[in-house]
């Protein structure tokens, strides 16, 4: 599958083990990558100038693998990964497409070794985009006499392929879209959306016209059925040759093999960005109901008895309170002023003077 | 446009004024047993007839109601493919946190978005017209989220197509 690194991370992380090593260390080591990527690493002890790595890669297409292995113009591009460090080996090694031997020696120390081995773990990302290059690079060289041309189907992820087909001073690339559920589906064609919109303005004049179509398009006409049955509709880019030249041709390979990608990732990142936007909604939403309520708790709550109660009921309003309050005050000034202490009053009063009790002053639990 | 919407929701909210009648009702079928009579409707003499507010075609919200409960179910309006999954998105999430809500039923009525079911409890632990405040502006924050969320996904598009245009310059 197409990553937007072109290094592999796990060649990178043994290669740079194997380098920066303070004595010779034995390595034999098998990588697979995305299902169909295949990588040997073999680095020995008793030869230790040496690292030898083989690569086995789905092509992008079965045209381009001759007889004699992978093509002139590809094993031109692996080599000018870094002419000083890496040499190829023929024949390559039985399982493999290439076999590489790498003499870290010649790697300069510092920062530009980083570079180096990078560069050297971004070999499958070379091979497959030096085919398409190849491709590319004969927009103009095509005799219109040919008439029709068939489409040539590029299969950059086994289950993803896309075409392309040549014409007359352009190439159009037709990515097949299909994705697992609907909700994709709609994300992704708002997408395709945007990018004819932003495509066809004036400022964006200078990049492949895009075209996007639910149906495929009549250069795909003539295709099996099941290559053409899709969720997501059809997306194409017009290749001229103003889009490949000089440097501009390795981004417009790059951009091409990791379309797929890109589309998956913003379809990813959509869908996160939907669910952290609704987490957040959803707090906000809900503190307006919790206002609403009208008690905080339900625990269960002790009163103090009646005597309690008769006070909050007779508690109604202001004036009552505060002619309470009077009357209370007053009583204690007349106590005070016209004390007059009878002998055995007091008992008196306790024993025949008082109200009979009804009600048990204890406090009770009220349950809720 | 904003005036049928102020329209619209006045008269929910007027209707829901006079359909937040509830008191404690037990189940007649089941002794000691307490349902929402709106959702079991085994007894036709304890529901009300249910009132349809319809905005559009697209908008409605229908008003059941009861002796003990209340059920509101509102249809939200999706003008296209991705209005529709955007808010299908939405409300599933709302639903499935329905505790968090307390008045939100799980499970929409069939033909609807999503549905409130409110009981004579709601009404005793809740102030009614804070109740009536919320979904009526519930209603009105949907609709908003769901446009807020469009324009969101759709400028995000935007800004990854420009993104990956640029590497053809």
């Amino acid at each position: 599958m197409a990553s937007f690194e072109r290094a592999s991370p796990a060649l990178k992380e043994i290669l740079l083990r194997i380098y920066s090593a303070e004595k010779p260390i034995e390595v034999d080591h098998q990588l697979y990558e995305f299902g169909s990527v295949e990588y040997h690493i073999k680095s020995s002890a008793s030869d230790p100038q040496f690292t030898y790595l083989s690569i086995s890669t789905p092509l992008l297409t079965q045209e381009v693998l001759l007889s004699y292995g992978l093509s002139p113009y590809t094993m031109q591009m692996v080599r000018e990964i870094s002419a000083d460090v890496l040499e190829i080996v023929e024949p390559a090694k039985e399982g493999y497409q290439l076999t590489l031997r790498l003499d870290f020696s010649r790697i300069p120390r510092g920062i530009d070794s980083m570079k180096v081995i990078t560069e050297v773990s971004s070999v499958q990302a070379v091979i497959l985009s030096s085919q398409l290059k190849e491709m590319l690079q004969n927009v103009n060289s095509w005799d219109t006499s040919q008439g029709m041309y068939k489409p040539i189907k590029l299969v950059y992820h086994p289950r993803e392929p896309f075409y392309v087909i040549r014409q007359p001073q352009k190439i159009i690339a037709v990515f097949p879209m299909r994705f697992k559920e609907y909700s994709d589906v709609i994300i992704a064609t708002s997408f395709f959306q945007e990018l004819m919109d932003v495509g066809s303005s004036e400022k964006w004049a200078k990049v492949p016209p895009c075209s996007w179509s639910p149906i495929p398009p009549p250069e795909l006409r003539g295709e099996p059925f099941e290559e053409l049955s899709t969720n997501g509709g059809f997306v194409s880019f017009e290749i001229s040759s103003r889009h490949i030249e000089g440097k501009r041709l390795d981004k417009t390979v790059w951009s091409l093999l990791n379309f797929y990608a890109y589309v998956k990732h913003h379809v990813k990142c959509t869908r996160g960005f939907i669910q952290r936007r609704m987490r957040k909604r959803l707090e906000s939403l809900v503190e307006v109901l919790q206002n609403s309520s009208l008690e905080e708790d339900g625990h269960i709550k002790k009163v103090k008895g009646w005597r309690y109660m008769k006070k909050l009921v007779t508690l109604s309003s202001k004036s009552k309170i505060l002619k309470r309050r009077c009357g209370d005050f007053t009583r204690k000034i007349k106590r005070i002023r016209f004390r007059i202490k009878i002998h055995g009053f007091g008992r008196f009063r306790r024993r025949w003077l008082t109200m009979p009790k009804f009600s048990s002053p204890i406090g009770y639990t009220k349950l809720e | 446009m904003a005036s049928t919407l102020r329209l619209y929701l006045t008269c929910i909210r007027n209707t829901l004024e006079a359909a937040m009648c509830l008191q404690n009702f037990p189940c007649q079928e089941v002794e000691r047993h307490n349902k929402p009579e709106v959702e079991l409707k085994t007894s036709p003499e304890l529901l009300l007839n249910p009132v349809l507010i319809c905005r559009n075609e697209a908008e409605k919200c229908l008003i059941e109601t009861s002796i003990n409960s209340l059920r509101i179910s509102l249809k939200v309006k999706q003008a296209d493919e991705l209005e529709n999954i955007l808010t299908k998105k939405f409300l599933r999430f709302l639903s499935m946190r329905a505790e968090a809500f307390q008045v939100l039923r799980r499970k929409p009525v069939q033909g609807y978005d999503i549905s409130f079911l409110i009981t004579n409890y709601h009404c005793e632990e809740m102030q009614k017209q804070k109740l009536i405040d919320f979904i009526v502006q519930f209603m009105e924050d949907i609709d908003k989220e769901i446009s807020e969320l469009k324009m969101s996904v759709n400028t995000r598009g935007r800004l990854v197509a420009t993104e990956f245009l640029k590497q053809f310059i």
